[in-house]
């Protein structure tokens, strides 16, 4: 069997403890009998991110705290679960991607995530990061009681199937070998001296080392699943024309009403029912983020030929069932529009407009609709039959057809 | 297949979109929500072979790197707060060499802004995006067919230059329904992903004439696949000042500048003897078309371009431009950044724009400035 590990000397300072843990990882692969490309090590940016040339593997070598997240990603787009995806960063990596790390454990993704936790971001000149001790001893200000994240019992809580920190360095391969075994989300969090910085910066060396500990959740890793699909536009109903409209050219209207009140499907049963009348349509929504509040505008263009533009410059008909609508379309109907107007709402804006029963007869759900057939039966230019054929196929067509004859009546 | 029945529906471009994302192969669809590409979102859950809901944009970009780079191709949906998120983990990829599909619906801004708004606004960060001012590809559509046709394009791109692609869509585009005959959309064939012919001895960032590495997925049984986005050289492991890695480095600019050729698409709507030409694309590209329309009703001589590659900017549209007397620029924005990208900021006098933010563009807007 080829060694894991190249030939190359390890690129850390004199001493540093990334070297043991990097050949303890070696040591873990071979011995559980890992091929060369059976390995995938996904390295982050710092120290730790030196490994790639190491290891006699595939390597995949990104962001500073997001290799958790790049790993997850390789590990569900890998064909053969027989791979084995190990990431390693440091702790600076962990603080700044704190959430790759609960993501990955919260789904148990299948890979191995060694944290090199060296106490300090040593690339950088060794500064404190989320993972760092109490007895750091530059000033921190407010900080000086903030205690560390402990990732290993983080990524426990969030589900991880194997949770492990090692200490000393005779348990490093070992302690490896059972999180590689591991069939889900594993991490270690292995500890490293950083011989340039650690003297400087931390004091009382030994205590500020966490005790080992291992944890497990006994869960079933996540796999993606690739399904069979059909064609999204199979769902699609395919209008032909079977009615003809009275429509010279063109024509554009405007439903204004309340959100929950049926206005964007009525548009949508309009514009079925030019489509049924051989017409081209389009439509367009307006409505709050929120659901079932405040106002809902739809604008359907009906037209002879082919729509490009679909913005309205000028509606021809403006149809208001709520409050809501009202409001929301006031200022933008001009003097030769036709407007149809729910009779309860009581306003002298549009001497001109026609009101109709619209609420009353047919509630605040079917008002849009009823309001609509109201206007073709009058207008006569679009059949009402068009418009009673587009809501048959609807599954609350029953009452959608009520709402069309109350509107004429 | 050639077909003469119409098929009419009432549908809408991210249902076109999505459904092409799957016909050219696209194995998964990574989202996070977001207003106005949401569409995207849910077609994507009910389409794709696989999906996966990413806890925040950083996470999705990451996620889909690692689908790319295991073999699989990945599309997300955003708008512009997703993308500023995405853009340190785009460089990541881009670095790498992984195809991917990034839909981006664009909104009214700055920030947050408008969420149900549309624009044209973010192309200006698009041309900037990757640090050293290398080309992304960005492609636009204009109307349904073409919004088939470009992600097929995107598609084939992508894997092609072995880059993410940007489709660059916006509210109203993606989000208005139209009656439309889905007879007329082309036949989509499945890309073929994966590189089979490669040159021995492999290295995973050799390039030949091509000027694209061999795509060979992680994990591969026969060849050692390393991946990196530090610089670095043919072999994939990190090496600065390195005449090969510079090189490497270089060559994500000169393979697109090689073969743009390749991918250069617009729609030339050419009126001879015409000294104007109107100059748009995306969602502005309808109201153009029907200005151009009554423009020439009215006798005025007026040409139209639609550009669908945006970035890099192809020789060709140049080109075209540069045969009028007068050009005007249409596009939903405050400034005219197309405009801007091509001609710069100087004042120069062949040169009107169309702007507007909150609503689209009119044709009548379009009318009163060519005609002024
Ligand atoms: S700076 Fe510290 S962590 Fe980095 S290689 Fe040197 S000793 Fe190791």
């Amino acid at each position: 069997m080829k060694k894991i590990l190249t030939k190359m000397k390890m690129p850390f300072c004199q001493g540093c403890g990334h070297g043991i843990i990097v050949r303890s990882i070696a040591k873990a692969l071979e011995q559980l009998g890992y091929e060369n490309k059976d390995t995938i090590i996904v390295s982050d940016i710092g120290c730790s991110g030196l490994v790639d040339p190491l290891f006699d593997t595939h390597s995949i070598h990104g962001l500073h705290g997001r290799a958790p997240a790049l790993g997850v990603g390789v590990s569900l787009g890998l064909d053969n679960p027989g791979k084995k995806v190990i990431v390693i960063q440091g702790d600076g990596g962990v603080t700044i991607g704190l959430q790759h790390v609960l993501e990955a454990a919260r789904r148990n993704i299948d890979i191995t995530l060694v944290v090199m936790n060296n106490l300090l971001y040593g690339m950088t000149g060794g500064q404190i990061s989320g993972l760092s001790t109490r007895k750091f001893k530059e000033q921190r200000d407010f900080e000086v009681d903030v205690p560390p994240f402990d990732i290993v019992k983080l990524a426990h809580v969030s589900g991880a199937a194997f949770s492990a920190r090692a200490t000393s360095i005779k348990t490093y391969p070992d302690v490896m070998k059972e999180a590689l075994e591991v069939n889900g989300f594993s991490i270690v969090e292995f500890s490293s001296l950083c011989t340039s910085y650690a003297f400087k910066k931390l004091d009382q060396l030994q205590e500020v080392i966490e005790p080992p500990e291992i944890f497990k959740n006994e869960r079933i890793p996540v796999r993606i699943h690739q399904r069979v699909t059909n064609s999204l536009f199979d769902k699609l109903d395919v209008v032909e024309k079977q009615f003809d409209s009275k429509i010279k050219s063109g024509i554009g209207v405007v439903v204004a009403g309340s959100a929950g009140g049926g206005v964007q499907s009525a548009a949508k049963m309009l514009a079925t029912a030019g489509m049924l009348s051989g017409l081209h349509a389009t439509m367009k929504g307006e409505y709050p983020v929120t659901v079932g509040t405040g106002f809902s505008v739809a604008e359907v263009i009906l037209s002879r030929s082919y729509v490009n533009y679909t913005g309205l410059e000028k509606p021809d008909v403006v149809i208001i069932v709520s409050e809501d609508g009202l409001n929301k379309v006031r200022g933008k109907i001009k003097d030769n529009d036709t407007v149809i107007i729910d009779s309860s709402l009581k306003t002298d804006e549009y001497p001109d407009a026609i009101y109709g029963d619209f609420v009353r007869n047919a509630g605040k759900r079917g008002a849009a609709l009823a309001a609509l057939a109201y206007w073709l039966k009058n207008s006569t230019l679009i059949d009402v039959d068009a418009l009673k054929k587009a809501v048959s196929t609807h599954k609350y067509s029953k009452v959608l057809l009520e709402a069309i004859d109350k509107g004429m009546s | 297949m050639e077909t003469l029945t119409k098929k009419m529906v009432f549908t809408d471009a991210s249902m076109i979109i999505t459904e092409a994302c799957v016909r050219a192969g696209s194995d998964v669809f990574i989202g996070y929500p977001i207003t106005p590409s949401n569409r995207f979102y849910q077609y994507g859950t009910q389409r794709f072979p696989s999906f996966l809901a990413g806890p925040d944009e950083i996470t999705v970009m990451q996620w889909m790197s690692g689908f790319s780079a295991a073999g699989k191709f990945p599309v997300t949906a955003t708008a512009f707060p997703g993308l500023a998120l995405m853009a340190e983990g785009l460089n990541m990829a881009y670095a790498m060499e992984l195809p991917m599909l990034l839909i981006l619906t664009q909104r009214l801004g700055p920030s947050t802004g408008s969420a149900t708004t549309g624009a044209q606004g973010d192309l200006m960060f698009l041309n900037g995006l990757i640090s050293g001012k290398y080309p992304i590809p960005v492609f636009s559509h204009s109307d349904f067919e073409d919004a088939w046709d470009m992600t097929y394009e995107s598609i084939k791109m992508a894997i092609k230059f072995r880059t993410p692609v940007v489709l660059l869509t916006s509210k109203e585009l993606v989000m208005t329904n139209k009656s439309f005959d889905i007879n007329k959309l082309k036949e989509i064939i499945p890309v073929k992903k994966f590189s089979t012919e490669v040159i021995e001895p492999y290295a995973p960032y050799k390039t030949g004439e091509e000027m694209v590495p061999a795509y060979i997925p992680l994990g591969d049984e026969k060849y050692q696949v390393r991946i990196n986005a530090s610089t670095h050289n043919d072999a994939g492991l990190i090496k600065k000042n390195d005449p090969e890695s510079m090189a490497n480095t270089k060559r994500l600019k000169e393979k697109f500048e090689k073969r743009i050729d390749e991918f250069t698409f617009y729609d030339y709507d050419k009126e001879e003897k015409a000294k104007k030409l109107i100059v748009t694309y995306g969602i502005s590209a309808d109201a153009s078309r029907d200005a151009v329309g009554k423009l020439r009703e009215e006798g005025e001589m007026v040409s139209l371009l639609i550009v669908k590659t945006l970035l890099p900017v192809p020789g060709a549209i140049l080109d075209i431009i540069n045969t009028y007397d007068e050009i005007v620029f249409v596009e939903e924005n405050i400034s005219g950044i197309y405009k801007e990208i091509l001609f710069g900021v100087d004042h120069n006098p062949k040169i009107k724009s169309v702007n507007k933010i909150g609503n689209l563009i009119s044709p009548t807007e379009i009318i009163k400035a060519v005609k002024q």
